[in-house]
């Protein structure tokens, strides 16, 4: 990862942070702002449809009363008390409460027994107790109904005006399915009753269990009336108000603020539960409106942050980076290197330390080229000094011989002549070759390439150094090859003379006979050739030196035949190496590029 | 003189103006009401004018001469044989047949016939059984063997000999005719309207705004339309009302019939739910008939219910009522009873058949004891001929029925009606069935 990245990464992880902290506090700040606001409407609503169940509680009071003073009542009760007989008035409560539009009504004769019961009129006969505990308020009672069910109604008792021994109606309003819609609602209001009894007839101390089907509404059964559940077994176990969140899809919006309202009857028990719940839609959505702006400006803010942040490094990291260039070109050999220099900071600082120091470099290096150059031509002059005055001292003794032999008798002058010009010749000869040689060094040929196999090429060098190896001393020589193509994009006269060069150091190598290996094989996109010989091998300090110009460790070498192996390898792109061990033979690896294809 | 020549004028007119007023007059309309169906029985306003039987109760109760004319038994009361009044005509023109008798007669109790075959030989109809029919003549001149020209009719309703037909039935009224042909002779009215499936409350405000003739009166009804001063006629009291009991399950049980028996409280439903009309019973035949009604207990035990239910668990038995509001009422009543000796029953609707329970009403007709009581059993779907003569042998007939809790009487009902002030001599048959044919209307010329 680049300094550059870095940076960037550190601002951007730094400023993002930051930014996340600051919108999760608002966020968070936001949450609670709504959920008050979510609980301060919920009570609002609650309390309102409190009232709105209150005022249904006096209407049924009032409804009761309305027919207790009804001429038409008070004369039944007249008549009833007077004659004793209940039959005439079987029907009377269902008329009543028809014309009051009251879902329960019975009227109880003095005795207690019911004279008309409008919700179950083959109950005459029978007493009605709730009348002796009830009072003028409204309450709740669960009514037994014809069919064997039971069905929850909002009950009010009045004793018929002027009736001694009383006469009193108990009647009432069912609170089911019908009740909940007639209650006035706000949009978004979600009104149910659960209504379920159990064995002990009263509430169940752990809130019982829940059964949906006895859940409705307004329009029947409750919708998602399950997730309800927990509230109303609270409600049922607790005997208080309770009130939750609901969410009744996995989608936020769709939730509800709902309470669970016990429904007692006089003695305590909890006859039913009404739930009141409020939408938290529009609250979820404008939260969420908030939300999604807070986000927007967070990622807004980071996004700008980001791009502060790629300005701010690019700022910090180019003139670090400039450096690094600037130093891996100096790596590379390109000492001429220079890096901008602005401001004044360290950095600055750094760039005119880096400038100056790549000056003082080809400075210096421009010096030893300079002295290398001057040390080469010394070199130079003393090898090819050297060499020539070999040959030259014999000249000048041959000439020396000769011009003391015309002093001579002709017939040994002549002897003497033949034998100094044959002298002559041969070291003029060898004074041609040295200059041939030096020639040779100068004026290395480009190779002209084209594909050919190093088994060729090694098999050529091989078939031409086993038969000249009879002359001298024993020298085996030994090939090694891969059986799989070696392909090589190379000149193949170069590539001879380069391993002929190498063979024939081997040879010299081993003046008491020996083995040279030739041995190539396929080494990734390369292909190694190995020269090796079992010869004395070399020094530390003979290897490092082995392929310079002029150094050689043979009594008559040039010190150019390996120069020009390692020329001609380099100009093959490939690369020459020597592994050697005093005593244990030298092995040089020629590694060149496979040909493709 | 003048004075006297005055009075003597005044008389006069006042006589024939008394006169006037005491003969009937053809033509008119009659408008009818009923709450239920003019086809239902046994007391189905139409059926009784549209079709008749071979024999029929006259309003003294005795059985008199149909559409035969005569009949008589032979071996034992194994074969009867009933001789068709001739010249009888079908309202469609088709002629009374002892064959067409023999089809109609067929086809009206299917497969549980009092009698083995019915076949017609000549103008006799002649009847055969393996089991004697010593009342064949009575049940005859039920409802149920009304004779009725099979595979003709108008809308559905096949063609009878009675004194009106049915020319249509459009917007629940059900519109019939005068027969001009009847062999009874032609009725007074031109026509009947029957409303049907009107509620009784109804049917008082149309009677008297005059947009209906004759309506109907419950029994339990009787006393507040006399209170009403309406113009009210009622039979005695000639509905049973009886539980009739199955005897599979539970109630295969005799000990369960007999707790249901005893934890029925009569009296509720005869002083509230009927107000004290006709007369509690605990008996088949009623009092006025048989003599002994008396000696069958109709108060309600519910310590012996008890006792006899005992730990039998019956589950929950089920229970219909036929009828108008006042029977389904009578059996919450009788639920209700039932579930304070630990007897739970549900109401299923009157339709449902096969209830473990049904509250019925039985028609008792005529004044001979042991064919009302053969009609009773036949009625119940228990063939079984009454031959006993003598009150001694009926009350001991009558209580070994009873005693296998079969039937439970209640309560003997008397049926009633209303008339408006146009309509004349309006009467009851002996079954309660209103006898329309003799009726007329008053403002008609």
């Amino acid at each position: 990862m680049s300094l550059r990245q870095k940076l960037l990464l550190l601002f951007s992880l730094t400023v993002a942070a930051a930014v996340a902290a600051v919108a999760w506090t608002v966020l968070l700040r936001i949450r609670q702002v709504f959920e008050q606001r979510d609980r301060d409407e919920t009570a609002l609503f609650v309390n309102q449809f409190q009232r709105e169940f209150q005022h249904r509680s006096a209407d049924v009071a009032a409804a009761i009363d309305r027919i207790a003073g009804q001429e038409r009542v008070r004369n039944m009760a007249f008549e009833l008390v007077q004659s004793g007989d209940a039959a005439p008035f079987l029907s009377e409560a269902q008329t009543l409460a028809q014309d009051a539009r009251l879902d329960f009504l019975e009227v109880v004769g003095p005795d207690g027994n019911i004279v008309s019961s409008a919700q179950w009129p083959a109950r005459f006969g029978y007493p009605e107790p709730a009348v002796r505990e009830a009072t003028r308020n409204a309450f709740l009672k669960r009514e037994e109904l014809a069919d064997g069910s039971t069905a929850l109604g909002l009950f009010a008792v009045q004793t018929v005006r002027g009736s001694e021994p009383a006469v009193k109606l108990i009647g009432g309003v069912r609170m089911d399915q019908a009740f909940l819609a007639d209650l006035p609602v706000v949009p978004g209001m979600q009104v149910g009753l659960y209504t379920e009894t159990n064995s002990s007839g009263g509430d169940a101390q752990d809130g019982g269990t829940f059964a949906e089907k006895h859940f409705v509404g307004p329009e029947g059964t409750m919708p998602g009336g399950a997730k309800y559940a927990g509230l109303i077994k609270a409600a049922r176990g607790s005997g208080h108000d309770a009130s939750g969140i609901l969410y009744m899809t996995p989608d936020r919006a769709d939730s509800v603020a709902a309470t669970a309202i016990p429904l007692k009857n006089s003695a305590g028990g909890v006859l039913a539960v009404l739930t009141v719940a409020i939408s938290r839609g529009g609250l979820v959505a404008e939260q969420q409106q908030v939300k999604a702006t807070a986000y927007g400006v967070a990622a807004g803010g980071i996004l700008l942050a980001i791009i502060f942040s790629l300005w701010i490094a690019a700022r910090v990291s180019r003139p670090v980076e400039e450096l690094a260039r600037a130093a891996e070109e100096v790596a590379g050999g390109s000492w001429d290197a220079r890096v901008p220099v602005r401001g004044r900071d360290e950095v600055s600082v750094l760039a005119r330390s880096f400038n100056h120091m790549t000056e003082q470099l080809e400075n210096q290096r421009e010096r030893l080229v300079q002295s290398e150059r001057v040390a080469a031509w010394r070199e130079l002059a003393r090898r090819l000094a050297h060499e020539l005055k070999n040959p030259l001292f014999p000249l000048q003794l041959t000439v020396e011989n000769l011009a003391r032999a015309r002093l001579l008798p002709p017939a040994e002058f002549d002897e003497v002549f033949n034998e100094s010009t044959q002298t002559l010749s041969m070291e003029i000869g060898n004074l041609k070759k040295i200059i041939g040689r030096f020639s040779d060094f100068s004026k290395m040929p480009k190779p002209e390439l084209e594909r050919i196999d190093a088994k060729d090429a090694i098999a050529r060098v091989r078939n031409l150094y086993a038969a000249a190896a009879e002359d001298g001393p024993r020298i085996e020589v030994v090939t090694k090859l891969e059986n799989a193509a070696m392909p090589l994009m190379a000149d193949p006269e170069l590539l001879h003379r380069a391993l002929s060069n190498l063979v024939l150091n081997a040879k010299d190598a081993m003046p008491e006979g020996g083995t040279v290996t030739i041995s190539a094989r396929n080494a990734g996109s390369n292909v190694e050739i190995r020269v090796s010989d079992t010869g004395q091998g070399m020094t530390p300090e003979e290897c490092e030196r082995l392929f310079t110009p002029y150094y050689t460790t043979k009594q008559h070498g040039t010190g150019l035949g390996l120069a020009i192996v390692q020329s001609v390898v380099a100009d093959h792109a490939g690369t020459i190496s020597v592994e050697s061990r005093e005593g244990q033979g030298a092995t040089f690896v020629i590694s060149l590029p496979r040909a493709k294809g | 003189m003048f004075r006297r020549l005055a009075i003597s004028l005044l008389l006069a007119g006042a006589a024939l103006d008394a006169g006037a007023r005491t003969r009937p007059h053809y033509g008119g309309t009659l408008h009818v009401e009923i709450a239920g169906d003019p086809w239902e029985r046994p007391t189905g306003v139409a059926r009784r004018l549209v079709y008749d039987g071979l024999t029929q109760f006259d309003a003294g109760g005795a059985l008199s001469p149909a559409l035969a004319v005569g009949w008589e038994q032979d071996n034992n009361f194994h074969r009867w044989q009933f001789r068709l009044r001739l010249g009888v005509r079908f309202h469609d023109g088709t002629a009374l047949t002892s064959a067409v008798v023999a089809a109609s007669l067929a086809t009206s109790c299917g497969s549980a016939c009092p009698w083995d075959a019915v076949k017609a030989v000549g103008p006799l109809v002649i009847f055969t059984s393996d089991n004697p029919m010593p009342n064949l003549p009575a049940l005859l001149a039920s409802d149920q063997f009304l004779i009725a020209l099979t595979g003709t009719g108008n809308g559905g309703t096949a063609a009878g000999t009675g004194p009106f037909q049915v020319t249509g039935f459009n917007n629940g009224v059900l519109s019939l005719a005068a027969n001009e042909n009847c062999w009874l002779g032609r009725p007074f009215a031109d026509a009947i309207e029957i409303r049907v499936r009107r509620p009784v409350r109804d049917q008082w405000l149309d009677l008297g705004s005059g947009h209906a003739d004759v309506v109907e009166v419950p029994a339990e009804q009787l006393r507040q339309a006399q209170q009403q001063r309406l113009s009210v006629i009622s039979s005695p009291p000639i509905t049973l009302v009886a539980l009739e009991l199955g005897d599979a399950g539970a109630l295969a049980n005799t000990n369960l019939r007999a707790a249901i028996a005893a934890a029925v409280d009569r009296s509720a439903l005869y002083n509230v739910i009927f107000q004290k009309q006709g007369e509690v019973t605990a008996s088949l035949l009623p009092q006025r008939m048989s003599g002994y009604s008396f000696l069958f207990p109709t108060e309600r035990d519910l310590n012996k219910a008890q006792a006899l239910r005992g730990g039998l668990a019956a589950g929950t038995l089920t229970m219909s009522a036929d009828g108008d509001a006042a029977m389904q009422l009578a059996a919450q009543r009788i639920a209700l009873n039932l579930r304070e000796s630990g007897i739970n029953v549900q109401m299923v609707p009157a339709g449902v058949r096969h209830a473990d329970l049904m509250l019925r009403r039985f028609t008792i007709s005529g004044n001979d004891p042991a064919a009302a009581l053969e009609r009773i059993l036949w009625d119940a779907g228990q063939l079984a001929a009454v031959s006993e003569q003598s009150s001694a042998d009926l009350y001991k007939r009558e209580r070994t029925i009873l005693e296998n809790y079969r039937i439970i009487p209640l309560v003997d009902l008397p049926l009633g009606y209303a008339s408006g002030p146009r309509v004349r001599d309006l009467r009851l048959r002996a079954d309660g069935s209103l006898d329309l044919a003799g009726a007329s209307l008053e403002d008609v010329r």
